[in-house]
Formats: structure tokens, sequence, C-alpha cells
């Protein structure tokens, strides 16, 4: 069984284990995954009396934490395992030992690969744990006191230096990692719970059938579409059309896998690109939200959000999503089982034409039209849906802090790009712009462009060396890696640059740092 | 300074310095403002003043005093314990950093 599958792979696919089918191990030929799992592991990790192993028994993790323990298994203590046994086994095991959608719901951003966030970390975690990595890394794990115990034992093995990162120079760290780290995160983030016990014996959302969503891609902008899933065992097959702001339709079709009932793990493709996809399904399995990225540039990508076809009416979004005053336009309200819109607010219209995607609506805002735009449509509502705007008060670059990596030049680490929005503001009842109150209309066009940050960056010459800013997408391409030597004592082609966008009158600002490569670089960072 | 001999860029720096009775304004370690530290400040990405500046640069000059003693695990492989040979192609970092690999293998992917 095990041969037939593997000769089932295509070789060096993107993706392989999306190619895998794992439930296929469930035929009567194959041993159970609790077989496979002990016939896998056993040798090293020791069964209980129930058969449990050990260290494995005490934790739930997500699927790409369990990914990362196999992997680390093979890489730091030469575990030999085929692929379609990892395959099989991150499944069983993120399905047994996995994490309920509202304990993983905190730390999203940290699997969907969101390239700028600024983690707000309290004492004591901030110091033990989120100097070296995110804190979300632990927020997504549930583990036994006695596990987390052990889990500080591991990280002095594995890496000794660890001491001086938890500033045992000033401090008597192992006992704060002993008397209150190991506590705090067993109460915190405990193995039992009563949401995983609950997701356990729930029934689970359905990922075949149709969905409809709505998305940014990098470079072309607010998109919609269908997709279809279908299939009995995974990887689920999809297929479907992407449709851009502009009209133009892309074909997709991709490989599903959904670990937990409910995490959706999707490589695509759209037109010629291909897209990962990092979504959870809801509870009742009538929407998807999450992050679709380009596969092999992580940092660009866009919010994505669906809804699932055939059953009620149900609204995903619009695009597009802001509105220039004035002008006649075409908006599209994308989801499913809609027959017919009403738009209200600063913006009325209703009727409108039913197509595969919702119903599309043309519509005329008057010159001075500036507000937000409600959607109803049947039993679905959308408050805020879009907006209109005749004029901008101020501009803010999103996100406002930034990380962008030099790559390539022949190395194995790629340059990493960052991709700012513009986000248009009105004044609030203040009467003031850029305070608290003001009021978000959006994305909108702006034009993009770098300027040293401080004085060291000027004198550095950073914005010259650190890489170039498109002025019409926002996207900023870092340079080659590697010592320059036309930099002061060779020094990398790294930089700290004043991000500016400029829309009509206003202008706003952000901060990018282009900083050197990782080569360690796993799905949870 | 008679008995001493500047061997690179920055130890000719000092001793111009000297000349130019600008010791003051020499700091350690910096290619303008300041320089590596004893643990995460600076971090791997951002210096401490939150820009690059002050980060050990090139990077590739000190990258295996990084990976040696497992400095910044999470973003430098560690030839300490964890991967033992990701240098073994690569004497000299600096000329030879295109033989060095990223560690998360590329088959596997959920």
């Amino acid at each position: 069984m095990m041969k037939r599958l593997r000769a089932g792979l295509p070789a060096g696919a993107v993706g392989l284990m999306l190619m895998t089918p794992g439930a296929a191990l469930a035929q009567a030929d194959a041993p159970d995954p609790a077989t496979l799992l002990a016939d896998t592991c056993g040798a090293c990790h020791a069964a209980d009396a129930s058969g449990a192993l050990s260290r494995i028994n005490g934790q739930r993790k997500t699927p790409e934490g369990w990914l990362m323990t196999i992997v680390r298994m093979r890489l730091f203590h030469g575990m030999v395992i085929d692929p379609a046994t990892q395959a099989t086994l991150v499944h069983y095991l993120a399905d047994t030992q996995g994490l309920a959608p509202s304990e993983a719901d905190d730390f999203r951003y940290i699997l969907e690969r969101e390239p700028a966030v600024v983690e707000q970390v309290e004492a004591p975690l901030a110091e033990m744990c989120a100097r070296c990595h995110s804190a979300a890394r632990i927020g997504l794990q549930r583990r036994t006191r006695e596990e987390w115990n052990l889990h500080i034992d591991f990280h002095v093995g594995q890496w000794p230096t660890l001491e001086y990162q938890a500033l045992a120079r000033d401090r008597d760290w192992l006992k704060i990692a002993r008397e209150e780290v190991v506590p705090l995160l067993a109460e915190k983030y405990p193995f039992k719970t009563d949401a995983w016990d609950a997701w356990k014996h729930a029934a689970k959302p359905e990922a075949t059938g149709g969905w409809v969503f709505t998305t940014r891609l990098p470079e072309k902008g607010e998109a919609y579409g269908k997709l279809e899933v279908s299939g009995s065992a995974q990887p689920y097959a999809v297929s479907g059309t992407l449709k851009t702001a502009d009209g133009e339709a892309l074909p997709i079709s991709g490989k599903l896998n959904v670990y937990t009932g409910y995490e959706w793990r999707a490589n695509l493709t759209i037109g010629d690109t291909v897209y990962r996809q990092v979504l959870a399904i809801s509870e009742d399995g009538s929407a998807l939200s999450g992050r679709q990225f380009l596969h092999d540039e992580d940092s660009l990508g866009g919010t994505f959000k669906a809804v699932k076809a055939g059953g009620g009416a149900l609204i995903a979004g619009t695009v597009p999503s802001t509105l220039p005053a004035g002008s006649k336009a075409r908006v599209q309200i994308v989801g499913a089982g809609l027959e017919s819109a009403t738009l209200s607010g600063a913006l009325e219209a209703s009727g409108g034409t039913a197509n595969d995607y919702g119903v599309a609506l043309d519509v005329a805002p008057a010159d001075d039209a500036d507000g937000a735009v409600s959607v109803a449509a049947g039993e679905a509502a959308l408050q805020g849906a879009l907006a209109v705007y005749s004029h901008i008060d101020s501009l803010k670059v999103e996100p406002a802090f930034a990380v962008s990596r030099v790559g390539g030049g022949g190395g194995s680490a790629p340059a990493v790009k960052a991709r700012f929005a513009a986000i248009g503001f009105w004044k609030g009842p203040d009467g003031k712009a850029g305070t608290d109150d003001d009021v978000r209309i959006g994305a909108v066009p702006a034009t993009w462009s770098v300027e040293p940050f401080n004085e060291e960056a000027e004198k550095l010459e950073d914005v010259k060396y650190a890489g170039a800013m498109n002025a019409d997408l926002g996207i900023f391409t870092p340079s080659v890696a590697g010592p320059n030597p036309e930099r002061p004592f060779s020094t990398n082609n790294a930089g700290n640059l004043k991000v500016l966008a400029t829309s009509g009158e206003v202008s706003g600002e952000g901060q990018l740092i282009v900083t050197v490569q990782r080569w360690n670089d796993p799905p949870i960072h | 300074m008679r008995h001493l001999k500047p061997l690179n860029q920055k130890a000719e720096r000092v001793t111009r310095a000297v000349t130019q009775d600008k010791m003051d304004e020499v700091r350690a370690m910096q290619t303008i403002v300041a320089g590596c530290a004893s643990t995460l400040d600076p971090g791997w990405e951002v210096d401490p003043f939150g820009g690059v500046a002050a980060l050990c640069q090139p990077m590739e000059a000190d990258l295996y005093g990084c990976s040696d003693p497992c400095w910044w695990p999470a973003q430098v492989p560690d030839t300490i314990n964890s991967y033992k040979d990701w240098n073994g192609d690569a004497d000299n970092a600096a000329k030879d950093w295109r033989s060095l690999g990223t560690v998360f293998p590329s088959d596997s992917e959920t």
C-alpha cells in the first residue's frame, strides 16, 4: 500500500504533502494511523499501559506544530520517515491532539504567515520565550504541567546558550522558569480543556461543496470568485474561477487538506501563479476566513473571506470595497443565495443582476457622497460593506512598521518583499484629522516612495542600496544579499526607510526595516 | 601607538582619530553608530535603536560567531547541536555565504 501511494506522487510537486492521500490509508491493507504512530515513534517513545507514547501523549498542537515536531525528529535525531507516513501522522495527531478553533483564534496570524505583526507580550513570557521566537509559537501549544517543564529541559539541552538569552547573568532564570513560567503556561495553555473536549466530539463543518470568496491579490488588487471542493478523501480537489475588479477571469485548480475539522490548507494555482491558503472554516460551516498568499513569497498576500454556497443567503463582501464619489461604477456584492441587493447609507441603490458570485449593481454615487454603505440581500446583511468618498482627510500606511529581507544573489534564502496599503480616513466628531475618532474609509489608490528614516540611513545611503519601491503598487523589492563592497565596511544592503504614500492632497508614512536573511524558516516562526 | 600597526579598515580609522584628537568619537564595533551586544540586543533583524545601522554588518563577517554558540537559533541554524554540518561547505562566510542552505525541508508542508 505504501509503495502504491508513493508511486502516485508527482516528484518535486509544490506541496508534496498536499498530494499525499493520507485518508486512503484507512483502506484494509494499510495500518490504521494509531498503529502507524506506534510503529514509527515507539522505538524511542515508550508506551504506557494504555499504549499512549511518552511526550506525545501530553501535548496538543496545530498541524504546523506537529509537522515541525516530526521534522525536528528527522533533522535532530535521524528519524527516517517517508512523506506519506509523515503526512498521515500530521493528520492523525492534529485530528486527535489538536487545538479547538477558540484555542487557535488569538494566534492565527503566525499560521497565516502575516508578515508585519508586532506582538505585545507581557512578563515573564516576554523575557523567557519571546526574545527568540514569537509568543504565538507557545500560544498554539497545549501541554500538561509536566510537559511544559520538560520543554524547558529540552531547550537547555538543545540550545545551551539559551541561558544568556534568558538573562541568566542578571537573574536566577531557571528558578523563574520552573516556579513562575511553568505554572503560568500550565494555567494559560493546559492540556485538558473544555473547549477541546467539546470540539473533539462536535460535528465538524463540511469543506466540500461550493464557496464564494473575496480577497486581494498583491498586484491585481481586489478580487472575488468561487471555489468548488470535491472528493471523498483528502486531499480534496479544488477548482474555480477568480475575477479581478477589472473583470479579468483566472482559472483556479489545486488541492486542499483539512486538519482538526476546520484548519484549511490549500495550494491553488490561480492563472499561472501558485498561491497558498491558510484558512479556518467557521464552526457552523457557513464561512471561511484567513489569508491567501503567494506560495513562494508568503509576505505578499491578502485577507480571504468566503461563504458557503447552497444554504441560505450569505454575503462575503463587496468588490470594490471603496468607491470614489461622482463616477459610475459596478459593485459586485459577493455572496451566496443572493437574487438582488439593496445598498443604503451614503449610496442608495437596489435590484441588480444575479450572477455566479452574488449580485452586480450599477451605481452612480453623487459628487459629494461620503460615508459607509450597507448591503442587504434577502436574509443577509452586511453593515459598512463599502465606503464612498469624495474626499480623504488623512492617510495611514498599513502596516505602519514592516520588515523586508535582502535575498537571492545565488544564496538559498529568497528576498522577502514588503507590501503596503494606503488607508484613507475622514475626520471624526472632533473635527481633527489624525485623531482616535477618525473614521476609516478603507484602501485607496496612492503613489509610493521611500526616504531615509533618519540621519544614519541618509549617511549610509540606504535608499540607494536597500531596494526599490513600486510607485503604483506599494510593493518594496529588497536588494541582493551578501556583503556589498560599495558600502562602508562592505555592509549588507540593509536599510531603515520611511515609506511615503500620497493620495491627492493627503499623505501618510510608515517605517520599513530592510534587514538580513534568515536560514531557519519553519512554518511557525 | 608606536608599536601597534592597524590591520583593517576600522583600525586605520582609530589611528586617524588619534592623530586628529578625535578618540572621543570612536565607538567599538560599529558601522556608524553602535555595535553588537551581549544578548539579543540588538536582535537579528533590528538594532537597539530600532534601525539597522548598528547591527553587526556585514552580517557574514560574524555569522559563525552566531551559529557556533547558537546565538540566534530561531533565525540562524546552530552548529553546536542542531545543524552541525550547516556551514561545512562554507569555510569563509563572507565569500561562501551562497553555500549556506535554509534548513526547513521544502518537502514538508501541511
